[in-house]
């Protein structure tokens, strides 16, 4: 796992954001790990992108707090954070690892329909952070790759948002790029 | 013969388009369409497990039994000798863009198995375009400096990029669905009436399915008619 001291900080910094409801920094946290998730394509720090982004969105949506199952999910999440910040301490990334990793589980045993909400609320949260990355720079394949999810989820989703217009992208002249197009189609 | 190596992203945008049936228009005699074993894996066999997009696995699944999508195996291309320069490709792009004293692992199978089957098919002589909707591998391809610059400012620190790997992607002919879709339009094969409003709404569905083109460059072929 890398980037111990930046993941801690983030982690540490997520359970004070929940417990204030600030979502804005969640976001804003969600993003700094992708950025390590990039460069190392480790699965560590795009587990805790994915969970942060996801908690920003359950806290923020406030229907989900009215099931009866909230209490109970909400709790998990934040003793499943509460393990991961203490393994990530003991420098044990096994434990820190399977911490992430259950609270993932703890989703498929909500009963009822607020597990179907946060279900998608995850999956969301997978393919924003799958855009994220490829919009870093990270082929389309190898980002489905690295989140585990399909590349047409990621193309459509990513197709909806703007990295097709930065400037940097257009790396030929469209008249050039339709020659070429009408020569090999000819 | 004219051969286009179709990359999982390109294949994508028009299936999820239903525009699929324009390679069945556009494919003749001297024209190809190939795919690679990697790229039928992406496009085929993961997503025929997935409900939401099994119909376009199928879809794409009845190109390849009528033969308008092929295997590289229909030009005597080996898929072993296609691994082999695959890995080479990818160990190369993957040990090019350096931050934080990493490598970053910019491209996986499908991308770099498309542009190891470009290049032995044009050591065969054949005229080849990679079709590729996906922003990184046409950057990597065509303007590799661009890609560096992103990667630095996305990622909030300094990139650096080893540019004696740049001649190993550079040559390549790129196009994108995008092209392909004008050109079917341009011939009248898209069976659609109103020409005016055809060549906008093509272009952008096939943005919003995942094509890197950009609305100004959509704008410049609006501007050829």
């Amino acid at each position: 796992m890398q980037e111990k001291e930046n993941i801690l900080d983030i982690l540490l910094k997520t359970k004070q954001a929940v417990k204030e409801g600030n979502v804005v920094l969640m976001r804003e946290l969600s993003n700094r790990t992708v950025h390590s998730a990039s460069i190392y394509g480790d699965t560590d720090n795009i587990a805790v992108a994915v969970i942060v982004y996801m908690l920003s969105k359950i806290v923020e949506r406030k229907k989900y707090h009215e099931y009866k199952e909230w209490p109970v999910f909400f709790q998990t999440c934040m003793n499943g954070l509460s393990i991961a910040i203490t393994s990530l301490k003991k420098d044990d990334t096994e434990k820190f690892s399977s911490s992430l990793e259950e609270i993932r589980k703890r989703v498929g045993k909500i009963s009822g329909n607020l597990r179907n909400y946060i279900k998608d609320v995850f999956r969301k949260a997978e393919i924003n952070k799958a855009s994220r990355i490829y919009e870093h720079g990270i082929s389309m394949q190898k980002t489905a790759e690295l989140l585990g999810i399909s590349i047409f989820e990621l193309a459509e989703y990513a197709g909806s948002t703007g990295i097709g217009d930065v400037n940097l992208s257009i790396t030929k002249d469209i008249g050039e790029r339709i020659k070429i197009a009408k020569e090999i189609l000819a | 013969m004219n051969l286009i190596i179709m990359d999982s992203s390109s294949i994508i945008s028009l299936a999820m388009n239903s525009l699929l049936y324009l390679l069945k228009k556009m494919k003749k005699p001297s024209v190809k369409f190939v795919i690679t074993g990697d790229v039928k894996k992406e496009v085929v066999e993961v997503p025929l497990h997935i409900k939401k997009y099994g119909l376009e696995a199928l879809m794409i699944q009845q190109l390849l039994s009528e033969g308008i999508l092929e295997m590289p195996e229909a030009i005597k291309i080996n898929p072993a000798e296609i691994a082999i320069e695959r890995q080479k490709l990818m160990d190369t792009a993957n040990h090019t863009f350096n931050a934080r004293g990493e490598w970053i692992r910019i491209i996986s199978n499908g991308e770099a198995s498309c542009m190891a089957l470009a290049k032995l098919a044009e050591e065969r002589n054949f005229n080849v375009a990679v079709m590729v909707d996906e922003r990184t591998t046409r950057m990597l391809c065509e303007m590799p400096k661009n890609l560096r610059a992103i990667l630095e400012s996305k990622l909030h620190t300094s990139v650096h990029a080893e540019e004696r790997n740049f001649k190993f992607f550079s040559g390549l002919k790129i196009i994108r669905s995008s092209e392909l879709s004008y050109i079917a339009y341009k011939k009248g094969l898209v069976g659609i009436s109103d020409g005016k409003q055809l060549v906008d709404a093509l272009l952008y569905a096939v943005k919003f399915k995942g094509c890197a083109i950009s609305s100004q460059e959509i704008e410049q072929i609006k501007k050829l008619g």
